[in-house]
Protein backbone atom coordinates (compact mmCIF):
# COMPACT_ATOMS: atom_id res chain seq x y z
CA UNK A 1 0.00 0.00 0.00
CA UNK A 2 1.48 3.37 -0.51
CA UNK A 3 2.23 6.13 1.56
CA UNK A 4 -0.55 8.50 0.43
CA UNK A 5 -3.54 5.79 0.38
CA UNK A 6 -1.95 5.13 4.26
CA UNK A 7 -2.67 8.71 4.80
CA UNK A 8 -6.35 8.71 3.93
CA UNK A 9 -6.92 6.06 7.04
CA UNK A 10 -4.90 7.93 9.23
CA UNK A 11 -6.62 8.82 12.44
CA UNK A 12 -8.53 11.89 12.07
CA UNK A 13 -7.17 14.86 13.58
CA UNK A 14 -9.00 15.69 16.57
CA UNK A 15 -8.06 19.57 17.12
CA UNK A 16 -11.13 20.17 15.19
CA UNK A 17 -13.40 18.84 17.58
CA UNK A 18 -11.83 20.26 20.30
CA UNK A 19 -12.86 23.51 18.33
CA UNK A 20 -15.94 22.75 17.86
CA UNK A 21 -16.96 21.61 21.72
CA UNK A 22 -15.19 24.92 22.68
CA UNK A 23 -16.89 27.04 19.73
CA UNK A 24 -20.49 25.98 21.59
CA UNK A 25 -19.45 26.33 24.86
CA UNK A 26 -18.37 29.90 24.27
CA UNK A 27 -21.15 30.94 22.39
CA UNK A 28 -23.52 29.71 24.68
CA UNK A 29 -21.49 31.86 27.45
CA UNK A 30 -21.19 34.69 25.69
CA UNK A 31 -24.98 34.80 24.52
CA UNK A 32 -25.90 34.13 28.34
CA UNK A 33 -27.51 30.93 27.34
CA UNK A 34 -25.25 29.69 29.79
CA UNK A 35 -25.11 31.81 33.13
CA UNK A 36 -22.76 33.08 35.02
CA UNK A 37 -21.66 30.86 37.72
CA UNK A 38 -23.67 27.62 36.76
CA UNK A 39 -22.00 24.65 37.01
CA UNK A 40 -21.48 22.36 34.06
CA UNK A 41 -22.55 18.84 33.99
CA UNK A 42 -19.76 16.61 35.01
CA UNK A 43 -17.21 16.24 32.73
CA UNK A 44 -18.32 12.04 32.01
CA UNK A 45 -21.85 13.53 31.15
CA UNK A 46 -20.97 16.73 29.48
CA UNK A 47 -18.78 13.99 26.80
CA UNK A 48 -21.72 11.81 26.64
CA UNK A 49 -24.11 14.85 25.61
CA UNK A 50 -21.80 16.41 23.40
CA UNK A 51 -20.60 13.25 21.19
CA UNK A 52 -17.07 13.62 22.26
CA UNK A 53 -14.65 11.77 24.21
CA UNK A 54 -13.72 12.61 27.63
CA UNK A 55 -10.19 13.45 26.69
CA UNK A 56 -11.65 15.52 23.58
CA UNK A 57 -14.15 17.45 26.53
CA UNK A 58 -11.09 18.15 28.96
CA UNK A 59 -9.06 19.59 26.17
CA UNK A 60 -11.59 21.84 25.44
CA UNK A 61 -12.26 22.80 28.98
CA UNK A 62 -8.83 23.38 29.05
CA UNK A 63 -8.61 25.67 26.43
CA UNK A 64 -11.65 27.84 28.24
CA UNK A 65 -10.07 27.83 31.30
CA UNK A 66 -7.38 29.86 29.96
CA UNK A 67 -9.94 32.16 27.99
CA UNK A 68 -11.40 32.68 31.22
CA UNK A 69 -15.13 31.38 30.49
CA UNK A 70 -14.90 28.27 32.76
CA UNK A 71 -13.49 27.85 36.31
CA UNK A 72 -12.68 24.87 37.48
CA UNK A 73 -12.66 23.76 41.04
CA UNK A 74 -11.69 20.67 43.17
CA UNK A 75 -12.63 18.75 45.93
CA UNK A 76 -16.32 18.38 47.36
CA UNK A 77 -18.78 20.70 45.14
CA UNK A 78 -16.34 21.34 43.21
CA UNK A 79 -16.50 20.90 39.70
CA UNK A 80 -16.71 23.22 36.13
CA UNK A 81 -18.09 26.17 36.64
CA UNK A 82 -19.04 29.13 33.84
CA UNK A 83 -17.12 32.34 33.95
CA UNK A 84 -18.76 35.13 32.52
CA UNK A 85 -15.99 38.02 31.74
CA UNK A 86 -17.03 40.67 32.68
CA UNK A 87 -14.56 43.24 32.95
CA UNK A 88 -12.77 42.54 30.04
CA UNK A 89 -9.91 45.22 29.11
CA UNK A 90 -11.11 46.20 25.49
CA UNK A 91 -7.77 47.56 25.20
CA UNK A 92 -6.03 44.33 25.72
CA UNK A 93 -8.96 42.65 23.85
CA UNK A 94 -8.43 44.95 20.64
CA UNK A 95 -4.45 44.66 20.51
CA UNK A 96 -5.50 41.02 19.51
CA UNK A 97 -6.92 42.31 16.20
CA UNK A 98 -5.55 43.92 12.58
CA UNK A 99 -7.91 46.45 11.58
CA UNK A 100 -8.08 44.36 8.52
CA UNK A 101 -9.30 41.99 10.87
CA UNK A 102 -11.89 44.02 12.33
CA UNK A 103 -13.14 45.28 8.86
CA UNK A 104 -13.67 41.79 7.55
CA UNK A 105 -15.75 40.48 11.01
CA UNK A 106 -17.84 44.04 10.17
CA UNK A 107 -17.76 43.27 6.67
CA UNK A 108 -19.27 39.36 7.23
CA UNK A 109 -21.59 40.42 9.95
CA UNK A 110 -23.47 43.50 8.01
CA UNK A 111 -23.88 41.10 5.42
CA UNK A 112 -25.71 38.82 7.82
CA UNK A 113 -27.59 41.18 9.40
CA UNK A 114 -28.91 42.88 6.43
CA UNK A 115 -29.83 39.97 4.16
CA UNK A 116 -31.32 38.79 7.67
CA UNK A 117 -33.39 42.49 8.26
CA UNK A 118 -34.68 42.23 4.37
CA UNK A 119 -36.15 38.98 4.56
CA UNK A 120 -37.68 39.64 8.14
CA UNK A 121 -39.15 42.68 6.27
CA UNK A 122 -40.78 40.20 3.19
CA UNK A 123 -41.73 37.51 5.63
CA UNK A 124 -42.48 39.40 9.18
CA UNK A 125 -45.60 38.33 10.21
CA UNK A 126 -47.79 40.06 13.67
CA UNK A 127 -45.96 36.96 16.14
CA UNK A 128 -42.61 38.00 14.80
CA UNK A 129 -42.80 41.37 15.24
CA UNK A 130 -44.40 40.48 18.88
CA UNK A 131 -41.07 39.91 20.55
CA UNK A 132 -38.88 42.72 18.57
CA UNK A 133 -41.49 44.99 19.72
CA UNK A 134 -40.84 43.31 23.47
CA UNK A 135 -37.62 43.39 23.18
CA UNK A 136 -37.45 46.92 22.57
CA UNK A 137 -39.96 47.96 25.11
CA UNK A 138 -37.68 45.68 27.87
CA UNK A 139 -34.22 47.41 26.75
CA UNK A 140 -35.83 50.88 27.42
CA UNK A 141 -36.33 50.35 30.91
CA UNK A 142 -32.92 48.53 31.52
CA UNK A 143 -30.20 49.85 32.94
CA UNK A 144 -26.62 49.83 31.35
CA UNK A 145 -25.44 46.65 32.53
CA UNK A 146 -25.13 43.12 31.51
CA UNK A 147 -28.96 42.84 31.11
CA UNK A 148 -28.69 45.31 28.46
CA UNK A 149 -26.06 43.25 26.69
CA UNK A 150 -27.85 40.38 26.81
CA UNK A 151 -31.74 41.94 25.62
CA UNK A 152 -29.58 43.36 22.66
CA UNK A 153 -28.39 39.86 21.53
CA UNK A 154 -31.47 38.76 21.58
CA UNK A 155 -33.39 41.14 19.41
CA UNK A 156 -30.68 41.15 17.27
CA UNK A 157 -31.45 36.96 17.02
CA UNK A 158 -34.81 38.05 17.32
CA UNK A 159 -34.56 39.62 13.96
CA UNK A 160 -32.55 36.92 11.96
CA UNK A 161 -35.43 34.54 13.35
CA UNK A 162 -37.72 36.56 12.01
CA UNK A 163 -36.04 36.40 8.28
CA UNK A 164 -37.53 32.39 8.65
CA UNK A 165 -33.74 31.02 7.61
CA UNK A 166 -31.98 28.78 10.20
CA UNK A 167 -28.89 29.13 9.01
CA UNK A 168 -28.87 33.28 9.23
CA UNK A 169 -29.83 32.64 12.68
CA UNK A 170 -27.10 30.18 13.39
CA UNK A 171 -25.30 32.63 11.78
CA UNK A 172 -25.71 35.80 13.37
CA UNK A 173 -25.28 33.55 16.85
CA UNK A 174 -22.12 32.84 15.93
CA UNK A 175 -21.03 36.16 14.58
CA UNK A 176 -22.24 37.61 18.21
CA UNK A 177 -19.91 35.30 19.96
CA UNK A 178 -16.90 36.37 17.58
CA UNK A 179 -17.45 40.24 17.56
CA UNK A 180 -20.53 40.77 19.62
CA UNK A 181 -18.45 41.49 23.20
CA UNK A 182 -16.20 43.74 21.36
CA UNK A 183 -18.93 45.85 19.51
CA UNK A 184 -20.68 46.13 23.15
CA UNK A 185 -17.59 47.18 24.90
CA UNK A 186 -16.44 49.63 22.28
CA UNK A 187 -20.40 51.48 23.32
CA UNK A 188 -19.27 51.43 26.53
CA UNK A 189 -18.38 55.61 26.90
CA UNK A 190 -21.04 58.17 27.04
CA UNK A 191 -23.54 55.58 27.98
CA UNK A 192 -26.53 58.33 27.62
CA UNK A 193 -25.92 59.60 23.49
CA UNK A 194 -25.05 56.22 23.15
CA UNK A 195 -27.98 54.50 24.24
CA UNK A 196 -30.41 56.70 22.85
CA UNK A 197 -28.68 56.28 19.43
CA UNK A 198 -28.76 52.67 19.67
CA UNK A 199 -32.58 52.78 20.50
CA UNK A 200 -33.29 54.85 17.87
CA UNK A 201 -31.37 52.46 15.28
CA UNK A 202 -32.88 49.90 16.71
CA UNK A 203 -37.05 51.43 16.11
CA UNK A 204 -36.28 52.37 13.06
CA UNK A 205 -34.99 49.01 11.82
CA UNK A 206 -38.26 47.26 13.75
CA UNK A 207 -40.31 50.06 11.83
CA UNK A 208 -38.68 49.03 8.55
CA UNK A 209 -39.56 45.37 9.31
CA UNK A 210 -42.82 46.09 10.12
CA UNK A 211 -43.89 48.25 6.98
CA UNK A 212 -42.40 45.79 5.04
CA UNK A 213 -39.68 48.12 3.61
CA UNK A 214 -37.42 45.22 2.39
CA UNK A 215 -34.31 47.75 1.19
CA UNK A 216 -34.77 49.97 4.00
CA UNK A 217 -34.40 47.54 6.77
CA UNK A 218 -30.97 46.36 5.08
CA UNK A 219 -30.18 49.66 4.50
CA UNK A 220 -30.65 50.70 8.17
CA UNK A 221 -29.26 47.00 9.45
CA UNK A 222 -26.02 47.33 7.97
CA UNK A 223 -25.41 50.59 8.81
CA UNK A 224 -26.17 49.58 12.31
CA UNK A 225 -23.32 47.22 12.34
CA UNK A 226 -21.06 49.32 10.61
CA UNK A 227 -21.59 52.38 12.85
CA UNK A 228 -20.53 50.39 15.65
CA UNK A 229 -17.22 48.68 13.93
CA UNK A 230 -16.30 52.31 12.65
CA UNK A 231 -16.02 53.13 16.08
CA UNK A 232 -14.24 49.97 17.22
CA UNK A 233 -11.52 50.55 14.37
CA UNK A 234 -10.73 54.21 15.10
CA UNK A 235 -10.55 52.68 18.75
CA UNK A 236 -7.71 50.37 17.99
CA UNK A 237 -6.10 53.09 15.45
CA UNK A 238 -5.42 55.54 18.53
CA UNK A 239 -3.98 52.27 20.49
CA UNK A 240 -1.20 52.27 17.89
CA UNK A 241 -0.02 55.77 18.73
CA UNK B 1 -50.49 21.32 -20.78
CA UNK B 2 -51.46 19.21 -17.16
CA UNK B 3 -53.65 16.50 -16.75
CA UNK B 4 -56.65 17.47 -14.31
CA UNK B 5 -58.04 14.34 -14.58
CA UNK B 6 -56.21 12.78 -11.10
CA UNK B 7 -59.60 12.66 -9.34
CA UNK B 8 -62.39 14.99 -8.59
CA UNK B 9 -60.83 17.67 -7.03
CA UNK B 10 -63.28 18.06 -3.53
CA UNK B 11 -61.92 14.52 -3.01
CA UNK B 12 -58.62 14.79 -3.60
CA UNK B 13 -58.55 18.38 -0.78
CA UNK B 14 -60.18 15.74 1.51
CA UNK B 15 -57.72 13.79 1.24
CA UNK B 16 -55.00 16.00 1.94
CA UNK B 17 -56.59 17.56 4.55
CA UNK B 18 -57.44 13.96 6.41
CA UNK B 19 -53.67 13.75 5.38
CA UNK B 20 -52.73 16.67 7.40
CA UNK B 21 -54.93 15.55 10.31
CA UNK B 22 -53.78 12.56 10.98
CA UNK B 23 -50.00 13.70 10.96
CA UNK B 24 -50.26 16.23 13.19
CA UNK B 25 -52.75 13.58 14.80
CA UNK B 26 -49.95 11.59 15.61
CA UNK B 27 -48.30 14.14 17.21
CA UNK B 28 -50.96 15.35 19.51
CA UNK B 29 -51.93 11.54 20.50
CA UNK B 30 -47.98 11.16 21.83
CA UNK B 31 -48.48 14.52 23.54
CA UNK B 32 -51.49 12.87 25.49
CA UNK B 33 -49.24 10.00 26.62
CA UNK B 34 -46.70 12.35 27.81
CA UNK B 35 -49.34 14.68 29.83
CA UNK B 36 -50.99 11.48 31.43
CA UNK B 37 -47.46 10.27 32.33
CA UNK B 38 -46.68 13.73 33.91
CA UNK B 39 -49.74 13.82 35.30
CA UNK B 40 -49.95 10.59 37.39
CA UNK B 41 -46.26 11.38 38.25
CA UNK B 42 -47.44 14.94 40.20
CA UNK B 43 -50.11 13.32 41.71
CA UNK B 44 -48.41 10.25 42.97
CA UNK B 45 -46.48 12.71 44.77
CA UNK B 46 -48.31 14.71 45.93
CA UNK B 47 -50.31 12.07 47.66
CA UNK B 48 -47.44 11.19 49.25
CA UNK B 49 -47.67 14.11 51.06
CA UNK B 50 -44.78 16.06 49.64
CA UNK B 51 -44.12 18.94 46.94
CA UNK B 52 -42.98 17.58 43.41
CA UNK B 53 -38.75 18.08 42.63
CA UNK B 54 -37.15 18.10 39.01
CA UNK B 55 -35.78 14.77 40.13
CA UNK B 56 -39.25 13.63 39.96
CA UNK B 57 -39.92 13.88 36.36
CA UNK B 58 -37.16 11.81 35.63
CA UNK B 59 -39.82 8.79 35.77
CA UNK B 60 -41.02 10.14 32.23
CA UNK B 61 -37.70 9.66 30.55
CA UNK B 62 -38.37 5.90 29.32
CA UNK B 63 -41.90 7.19 27.80
CA UNK B 64 -39.89 10.30 26.30
CA UNK B 65 -36.88 8.43 24.76
CA UNK B 66 -39.21 5.86 23.23
CA UNK B 67 -40.86 8.56 21.34
CA UNK B 68 -37.90 9.75 19.78
CA UNK B 69 -36.77 6.61 18.66
CA UNK B 70 -36.00 6.76 15.18
CA UNK B 71 -36.66 3.20 14.10
CA UNK B 72 -40.08 4.09 14.76
CA UNK B 73 -42.14 4.35 12.13
CA UNK B 74 -42.72 8.21 11.24
CA UNK B 75 -39.86 9.60 13.13
CA UNK B 76 -41.39 13.02 13.18
CA UNK B 77 -41.03 14.21 16.61
CA UNK B 78 -36.65 15.24 17.00
CA UNK B 79 -37.70 16.53 20.53
CA UNK B 80 -39.85 16.23 23.21
CA UNK B 81 -40.21 16.80 26.91
CA UNK B 82 -42.54 18.80 29.77
CA UNK B 83 -42.43 22.56 30.60
CA UNK B 84 -43.34 23.20 34.30
CA UNK B 85 -45.17 25.76 35.07
CA UNK B 86 -43.08 28.48 37.04
CA UNK B 87 -42.96 27.43 40.83
CA UNK B 88 -44.68 23.81 40.13
CA UNK B 89 -41.45 22.29 41.54
CA UNK B 90 -40.31 23.06 44.95
CA UNK B 91 -36.40 23.07 43.97
CA UNK B 92 -36.59 24.84 40.63
CA UNK B 93 -38.50 27.87 39.52
CA UNK B 94 -38.30 27.17 35.56
CA UNK B 95 -37.73 23.38 34.39
CA UNK B 96 -37.87 21.87 31.17
CA UNK B 97 -37.39 17.92 31.44
CA UNK B 98 -36.55 18.10 27.52
CA UNK B 99 -34.96 15.61 25.13
CA UNK B 100 -33.82 15.24 21.54
CA UNK B 101 -33.20 13.01 19.37
CA UNK B 102 -29.12 12.55 18.60
CA UNK B 103 -28.47 10.84 15.39
CA UNK B 104 -25.30 9.29 17.08
CA UNK B 105 -27.04 7.33 19.37
CA UNK B 106 -28.85 7.89 22.96
CA UNK B 107 -30.85 10.86 22.95
CA UNK B 108 -29.50 14.03 24.63
CA UNK B 109 -31.10 16.20 27.15
CA UNK B 110 -31.74 19.64 27.22
CA UNK B 111 -29.79 22.08 29.20
CA UNK B 112 -30.46 25.60 29.46
CA UNK B 113 -30.03 28.50 31.96
CA UNK B 114 -33.80 28.81 32.79
CA UNK B 115 -33.12 31.78 35.38
CA UNK B 116 -34.23 35.06 33.42
CA UNK B 117 -32.24 37.01 35.64
CA UNK B 118 -29.18 35.70 34.56
CA UNK B 119 -30.09 34.44 30.43
CA UNK B 120 -32.78 37.20 28.72
CA UNK B 121 -34.05 34.33 26.51
CA UNK B 122 -35.67 32.35 28.45
CA UNK B 123 -38.75 33.39 30.25
CA UNK B 124 -40.82 30.39 27.97
CA UNK B 125 -44.21 31.96 29.14
CA UNK B 126 -44.21 34.49 26.62
CA UNK B 127 -43.49 31.67 23.96
CA UNK B 128 -46.85 30.72 21.63
CA UNK B 129 -46.27 26.91 22.70
CA UNK B 130 -46.73 27.67 26.36
CA UNK B 131 -49.21 30.33 26.17
CA UNK B 132 -51.67 28.40 24.16
CA UNK B 133 -51.69 25.89 26.25
CA UNK B 134 -51.67 27.85 29.49
CA UNK B 135 -55.23 29.93 27.96
CA UNK B 136 -56.77 26.24 27.64
CA UNK B 137 -55.86 25.87 24.02
CA UNK B 138 -56.37 21.64 23.25
CA UNK B 139 -54.23 21.57 20.11
CA UNK B 140 -51.05 24.13 19.49
CA UNK B 141 -48.92 24.11 16.82
CA UNK B 142 -46.24 26.91 17.37
CA UNK B 143 -44.44 28.16 13.87
CA UNK B 144 -43.04 27.17 11.34
CA UNK B 145 -40.28 29.52 13.22
CA UNK B 146 -36.40 29.24 13.58
CA UNK B 147 -36.33 27.64 16.87
CA UNK B 148 -33.02 28.91 18.17
CA UNK B 149 -33.87 27.81 21.82
CA UNK B 150 -33.79 24.18 21.09
CA UNK B 151 -33.42 22.57 17.54
CA UNK B 152 -31.41 25.54 15.98
CA UNK B 153 -33.26 24.19 13.08
CA UNK B 154 -36.89 25.58 11.55
CA UNK B 155 -39.53 23.94 13.28
CA UNK B 156 -43.03 23.35 14.49
CA UNK B 157 -43.76 22.71 18.19
CA UNK B 158 -46.78 20.97 19.29
CA UNK B 159 -48.02 21.54 22.42
CA UNK B 160 -51.07 20.53 25.04
CA UNK B 161 -52.11 21.31 28.43
CA UNK B 162 -50.79 19.21 31.50
CA UNK B 163 -53.46 19.32 34.54
CA UNK B 164 -54.13 18.08 38.09
CA UNK B 165 -57.25 17.95 39.71
CA UNK B 166 -58.32 20.95 37.05
CA UNK B 167 -55.47 23.55 37.59
CA UNK B 168 -52.60 23.86 35.13
CA UNK B 169 -49.13 22.28 35.85
CA UNK B 170 -47.32 22.90 32.54
CA UNK B 171 -47.36 21.81 29.29
CA UNK B 172 -46.94 18.39 27.33
CA UNK B 173 -44.52 19.71 24.26
CA UNK B 174 -42.95 18.06 21.23
CA UNK B 175 -40.93 19.47 18.73
CA UNK B 176 -41.47 18.56 14.90
CA UNK B 177 -38.86 19.89 11.79
CA UNK B 178 -40.63 21.45 9.24
CA UNK B 179 -39.15 19.47 6.52
CA UNK B 180 -40.24 16.19 8.58
CA UNK B 181 -44.20 17.92 8.51
CA UNK B 182 -43.55 18.90 4.59
CA UNK B 183 -42.36 15.28 3.30
CA UNK B 184 -44.93 13.86 5.49
CA UNK B 185 -48.03 15.73 3.70
CA UNK B 186 -46.35 16.60 0.56
CA UNK B 187 -48.03 13.22 -1.60
CA UNK B 188 -51.13 14.38 -0.31
CA UNK B 189 -50.83 17.93 -1.64
CA UNK B 190 -49.48 17.11 -5.22
CA UNK B 191 -52.59 15.20 -5.69
CA UNK B 192 -54.10 18.20 -6.16
CA UNK B 193 -54.08 19.53 -9.42
CA UNK B 194 -54.37 22.81 -8.67
CA UNK B 195 -52.10 25.26 -6.42
CA UNK B 196 -52.77 24.08 -2.78
CA UNK B 197 -50.91 25.61 0.13
CA UNK B 198 -51.33 24.54 3.97
CA UNK B 199 -50.31 27.53 6.63
CA UNK B 200 -50.89 27.92 10.08
CA UNK B 201 -53.63 30.62 11.43
CA UNK B 202 -51.43 33.63 10.61
CA UNK B 203 -50.80 32.35 7.07
CA UNK B 204 -47.49 31.25 7.32
CA UNK B 205 -47.02 28.46 4.46
CA UNK B 206 -45.79 25.05 6.35
CA UNK B 207 -46.26 23.28 3.08
CA UNK B 208 -47.29 24.02 -0.90
CA UNK B 209 -47.69 22.34 -4.07
CA UNK B 210 -46.53 25.31 -6.06
CA UNK B 211 -43.10 27.59 -5.72
CA UNK B 212 -45.69 31.33 -5.44
CA UNK B 213 -45.27 29.85 -2.17
CA UNK B 214 -43.06 27.92 -0.42
CA UNK B 215 -42.33 26.91 3.46
CA UNK B 216 -41.86 30.15 5.10
CA UNK B 217 -43.27 32.19 3.17
CA UNK B 218 -46.31 35.09 3.97
CA UNK B 219 -49.71 33.90 2.52
CA UNK B 220 -51.67 37.24 2.54
CA UNK B 221 -54.41 36.66 1.02
CA UNK B 222 -55.28 35.98 -2.80
CA UNK B 223 -57.58 36.16 -5.07
CA UNK B 224 -59.88 32.70 -6.32
CA UNK B 225 -58.62 30.85 -3.48
CA UNK B 226 -60.21 28.99 -1.09
CA UNK B 227 -59.63 28.21 2.31
CA UNK B 228 -60.50 24.95 4.14
CA UNK B 229 -60.40 24.32 8.00
CA UNK B 230 -58.73 21.07 9.09
CA UNK B 231 -60.59 20.07 12.19
CA UNK B 232 -60.08 22.50 15.27
CA UNK B 233 -56.44 22.59 14.29
CA UNK B 234 -54.54 25.68 14.24
CA UNK B 235 -53.69 24.84 9.97
CA UNK B 236 -55.27 25.99 7.37
CA UNK B 237 -55.54 24.18 3.43
CA UNK B 238 -55.62 26.88 0.86
CA UNK B 239 -56.44 25.62 -2.27
CA UNK B 240 -57.04 27.53 -5.74
CA UNK B 241 -60.75 26.85 -7.02
CA UNK B 242 -59.98 26.14 -10.74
Amino acid sequence: MNTARLAVFAPVDSTARVEAVVRRLADAIALGLLADGEQLPSEAELAGQLGVSTVTLREALMALRQQGMVETRRGRGGGSFVRLPSDLDLGLLLRGYAVEELRDLGDHYAAIAGAAARLAAQRALPSDLAPLLRSLDEMAKADWDGRLRRLDGRFHVEIAAASQSARLTQEEIRLQADIGPLLWLSRDEHHEMTKRQLFDQHRAIVEAIRAGAGDQARELAERHVLDAVDHLIELRLRLQE
Amino acid sequence: MTKLQAGRPADVVDAALARVGQVAGEVFTTLREVRAATAATVLSVRQAGREPVAADLATLRPLLWNRLDSARLSALIAGIGFIAAPGLLADAAWYLEWWQENPSGRPVQLLRDLDPSSSAFYDYTHWDWYAGPLAGAEHTICGPYVDYLCTDEYSLTFSAPVTVAGAFIGVAAADVFVRRFEAAVDPALREIPAPALLTNAEGRVVASNTARWIAGSAYRGAPGFTKHAIGDLPFTLVAADR
